[in-house]
């Protein structure tokens, strides 16, 4: 017989006794047949057959152990007995299930995001390949590169396969009935094949729409998204289509998984051999590259270091100062969410282990109510493995029903994340798979062991020294209960320090004096993009825009910027001084945002002295340019103590605008005024030294920012219809009060901190049940003592406080336990953390005083209730 | 239980059943128990008992296949039948029963 056959007979154990059965049976017949012809009686006959083959129950069982997979017969027998014992107390079962499901579903929901996010190679083939490039010059926060620069590290390397570079732009589409805005990723020849993705339909670039004499068409790359939205079909592929003054046409479509850059909407091909293309001072792409097979990233950055150094030698004008920086490209897209969603795994795995342990001590005081039977079983002959294997089963089946539950918790908490979090990056890639179901099936395993290894053990042993006897109470019974009890307060403890501290940081920045006002502004964007314009024509185009919606009722001021304030943008950058430092001067290192004039009205930044900037009264940019700038307080105080800083002159603030393919050079720009600092690199950012150049175009689409007398949002209408005016073929977009948009630049860190407090609650709910529970259990074994020394005389708030206090020791004990370890924990969370440090001593104390109070208060029902027996009938009831 | 000395000793039941089904095309276990008997001439009986587990376990084995049919007496019975790797079982046990009888033999003639 095969094993599949004992398995099936394990599984249908009635069959095959009912076979055992028909077949003893017959012997027996055959055997009294037999005796009756050789004379006896037939009762006789009967008899003596049956008395001949022996017991036929036990003879039944030793053949059916034979025929059947005897471990998962008793795997099966236990499984079913489990499942009775559950009905038997549907409120226990429900309490376990249910905890088990939110514990093990939320644990697998966050280690979906953890292994979509984190733990997954990009999408890409050989993702762990790419890399993403950028250009590092002594002080200054340039990041991007060179085209040709970027050309001459692809020809010199030896250590890549293929780099490309990138630009990413608006631009608009004016197709449709509004016009509508597209994120543009402008590409280097050879981008595709480094990231490894084909268009899914259509083809990539040629050369020649890589080359500035190409006149076709523009080539046009969609995403999947773009081109459904779109609602064209196959036909219009490379039928160009005429959008304005251009022609364009779609040459391909890329898959649906292809998201690189991200929320790009279309890809267009650079001019690769353009004149501005070959300075080596225009900075504009982002660098990616493709490693060749078994190159590490430290022989690649060796190898660049090489290359750049030669270039160096041989430009020594333009290159000097220039290193490389190679990073995973991976960690570039996912990098900064690594901490918040690995600290997150470890709170909702604490809270795993926490409910574990408040299962376990329940399972034990459960187990020592069933030491009757327990003995009884003992007695009749099982072996000590088969009773814990039967506990083990209870818990086993327990965890396992809580974790299918806990699926399709999984299931819709992932889904909520993706809700939650739509800014995390690679969030789409969050699903419940195959992998997640491996991952919780482990840890259902895992779990049913934690949950069910001690009460097994330790019933079991007990067990065999009480046989029988309920009467035997000894004090080590419940110390393995406590010590669960107390690992449950130091670990919630330890949650609950975490959560406390985001929440003190999180209420720390909201006390922040911001130095500006975020209150009744409207920001948002006018299209525009690098062309055919001037710079002059930009200028002015976006001065009228300005003046005209200053003109607006309602509206206080109005501004561009080149980053928005408040929202965790900054570009820091070196700037020198035209009179020039001595050389022992610290470098002039500082926060560059492009302003117009306005702009400190707008914002509500106070003039410190000096005088506002204005704006410029020429035409003919750039031949006769200058610019006024402002400086904040801090850089006059740090760079310029105890001089004034009025009537200088600082050359770099608009070398920043590399992309600008009409503006190069240093424009010298006088220091016109000094303004109050303003956090606007980012609430928890202390003010650093800035510069602000006041010029109007930053770059084609700058931020606008209009002061309403009312709320912002009322405003919306007026103003759009008011650009429409003034520019019917430019779309308004990325409209949302200033306020708003600063919420959501804190919108991660406010969702981890409310599902950190969420854990920490429910822990400390858990902490009350357990502590309840262990002490309800204490005090009914101890019910007979204390009834005695209530009959003797005992006073009974005495009795009380006694019980209470024995409670409170290990609590406090374990709290500090608990506090040790949250000093431990915290520490991984000071990048998180705003205005307290992760050691704060008010915020852990009063954790511990609420872990404490909270225990204590969970304690005194069931102190109260023993004490309050009638000592007569806890006496009479053994 | 009995000592008796015709119980039959333990392991060498498997030898028995085997060497009986060998003679006979299928048997169902009573006729397996009285041909042991008659054919030792009554100093050998089969634990009868013990001999179902043993049948299954040798079936477990392949030594034997089991199919359910009718007696005679037109009863429903489990029949017996030896298989190919049965077949070069037996020859095994007989082989190790020779050299194990031969062994008992030397000692007990050894003076």
């Amino acid at each position: 017989m095969s094993w599949v056959q004992r398995l099936v007979n394990a599984l249908r154990p009635s069959r095959l006794l009912r076979d055992i059965d028909r077949e003893i049976a017959f012997h027996i017949d055959e055997r009294a047949d037999d005796l009756r012809s050789q004379g006896l009686s037939d009762e006789e006959a009967r008899r003596t057959a049956r008395s001949r083959f022996g017991n036929p129950l036990v003879q039944r069982d030793r053949t059916r152990d034979v025929d059947s997979a005897a471990a998962i017969d008793a795997t099966w027998r236990n499984i079913r007995y489990a499942l009775r014992a559950m009905r038997r107390t549907p409120g226990f079962t429900a309490a376990v299930v249910l905890t088990l499901a939110l514990g093990i579903g939320a644990n697998s929901a966050v280690f979906s995001a953890i292994d979509a996010v984190l733990l997954r190679p990009l999408p890409f083939p050989d993702g762990e390949r790419l890399v993403e490039l950028t250009q590092v010059r002594d002080g200054s926060g340039e990041t991007r590169i060179a085209p040709i620069r970027l050309q001459d590290w692809n020809r010199l390397n030896v250590t890549f396969d293929g780099m490309a570079g990138y630009l990413l732009g608006d631009v608009v589409d004016t197709s449709g009935d509004l016009p509508e805005r597209v994120h543009n990723a402008t590409v280097t020849p050879g981008f595709f094949d480094v990231l490894g993705v084909h268009p899914a339909l259509g083809r990539s670039f040629s050369d020649e729409e890589h080359q500035v004499a190409y006149k076709g068409p523009i080539a046009v790359i969609a995403s999947d998204r773009r081109w459904r939205n779109a609602g064209r079909d196959l036909q219009a592929l490379e039928r160009p289509v005429r959008v304005g003054n251009v022609t364009l046409a779609t040459i391909g479509v890329m898959s649906p998984s292809f998201q690189f850059p991200r929320d790009v909407d279309v890809w267009t091909a650079d001019d690769a051999d353009a004149p501005w293309a070959q300075q080596r001072t225009l900075t504009w792409f982002t660098g990616i590259g493709r490693l060749k097979s078994g190159v590490t990233i430290e022989q690649a950055r060796a190898d660049l270091e090489r290359v750049q150094a030669d270039l160096c030698r041989q430009y020594p004008d333009t290159d000097r100062g220039i290193t490389v920086s190679i990073v995973p490209l991976k960690e570039t897209i996912v990098g900064a969410t690594r901490t918040s969603l690995w600290v997150l795994y470890g709170a909702v795995s604490v809270l795993l282990l926490i409910a574990c342990t408040n299962i376990a001590a329940l399972l034990l005081s459960r187990a020592a109510r069933r030491e009757h039977e327990i003995a009884v079983r003992y007695s009749l002959g099982a072996s000590r493995t088969a009773v814990a294997m039967q506990l083990l089963t209870e818990a086993g089946v327990l965890s396992l029903v809580g974790a299918l539950i806990g699926v399709a918790v999984a299931i819709s908490a992932s889904r909520g994340l993706r809700l939650l979090a739509p800014d995390l990056p690679r969030v789409g890639e969050i699903a419940v798979d195959a992998r997640i179901l491996v991952y919780t099936l482990l840890s259902t395993l895992f779990v049913t062991l934690l949950c069910g290894v001690a009460p097994a053990i330790q019933s079991t042993r007990r067990a065999r020294h009480a046989s029988g006897s309920t009467r035997t109470t000894t004090p080590a019974r419940h110390s393995l209960q406590w010590l669960l009890v107390g690992v449950q307060i130091a670990l919630s403890v330890t949650l609950l320090a975490g959560a406390g501290l985001l929440v003190r940081s999180i209420d720390a920045m909201s006390r922040v004096s911001l130095g500006f006002d975020p209150r009744h502004v409207l920001t948002l964007r006018v299209s525009g993009q690098y062309g055919n314009e001037t710079t002059d024509a930009h200028i002015q185009r976006i001065n009228r825009v300005l003046d005209s919606l200053e003109s607006l009722p309602g509206v206080e001021g109005v501004a561009v910027a080149s980053l928005l304030p408040g929202v965790r943008e900054y570009e820091q950058q070196e700037f020198s001084l035209l009179e020039g430092r001595a050389g022992t001067a610290p470098p002039l290192i500082a926060e560059n945002r492009i302003v117009s004039p306005g702009y400190f009205a707008a914002m509500r930044i106070p003039l410190l002295t000096g005088e506002l900037c204005h704006r410029p009264e020429h035409s003919g940019w750039p031949k006769a340019a200058t610019a006024d700038v402002m400086v904040n307080r801090t850089f006059a105080n740090r760079y310029f103590p105890g001089t004034s800083v009025l009537g200088l002159h600082l050359t770099g603030g608009l070398d920043r605008l590399v992309t600008n393919r009409h503006l190069a050079g240093a424009v010298p720009s006088r220091i016109v005024g000094v303004v109050g600092d303003a956090r606007e690199a980012g609430v928890d950012r202390d003010p650093s030294p800035t510069v602000y150049t006041c010029f109007s175009f930053p770059y084609p689409a700058p931020w606008h920012v209009i002061r309403t007398a009312g709320d912002p949002t009322a405003a919306v209408t007026a103003v759009r219809r008011r650009i429409r005016e003034l520019e019917p073929a430019r779309s308004v977009y990325d409209i949302a009060p200033l306020e708003q948009r600063m919420g959501d630049a804190y919108a991660q860190n406010r969702l981890r901190t409310w599902l950190l407090s969420l854990f920490a609650i429910t822990a400390l709910a858990l902490v009350c049940a357990g502590v309840y529970g262990t002490l309800s259990y204490a005090v009914s074994l101890r019910r007979r003592e204390v009834a005695l020394r209530l009959a003797l005389g005992a006073l009974r708030h005495r009795v009380v406080q006694q019980l209470i206090g024995t409670s409170l020791r290990i609590v406090a004990v374990a709290a500090a336990c608990g506090l040790g370890l949250s000093l431990l924990f915290t520490r991984s969370l000071s990048t998180m953390l705003y205005g307290v440090t992760p050691s704060d001593p008010a915020t852990l104390g009063a954790v511990g005083a609420l872990v404490v109070t909270v225990a204590g208060v969970a304690a005194v029902i069931p102190a109260t209730r023993a004490a309050f027996v009638p000592p007569m009938r806890a006496l009479r009831e053994e | 239980m009995s000592t008796s000395k015709n119980d039959i000793l333990q392991g060498t039941l498997t030898l028995l059943v085997l060497k009986t089904l060998a003679s006979n095309r299928r048997l169902h276990g009573y006729a397996i128990t009285t041909h042991v008997q008659r054919v030792s001439g009554d100093l050998l009986r089969v634990e009868e008992g013990s001999l179902y587990p043993a049948l299954h376990r040798m079936e477990q084995q392949g030594w034997l296949k089991a199919e359910w049919g009718l007696t005679e007496k037109n009863r429903e019975a489990r029949f017996y039948s030896l298989t190919a790797k049965g077949r070069k079982q037996l020859a095994a046990e007989e082989e190790s029963w020779a050299r194990f009888t031969e062994g008992v033999g030397r000692v007990l003639r050894y003076v």
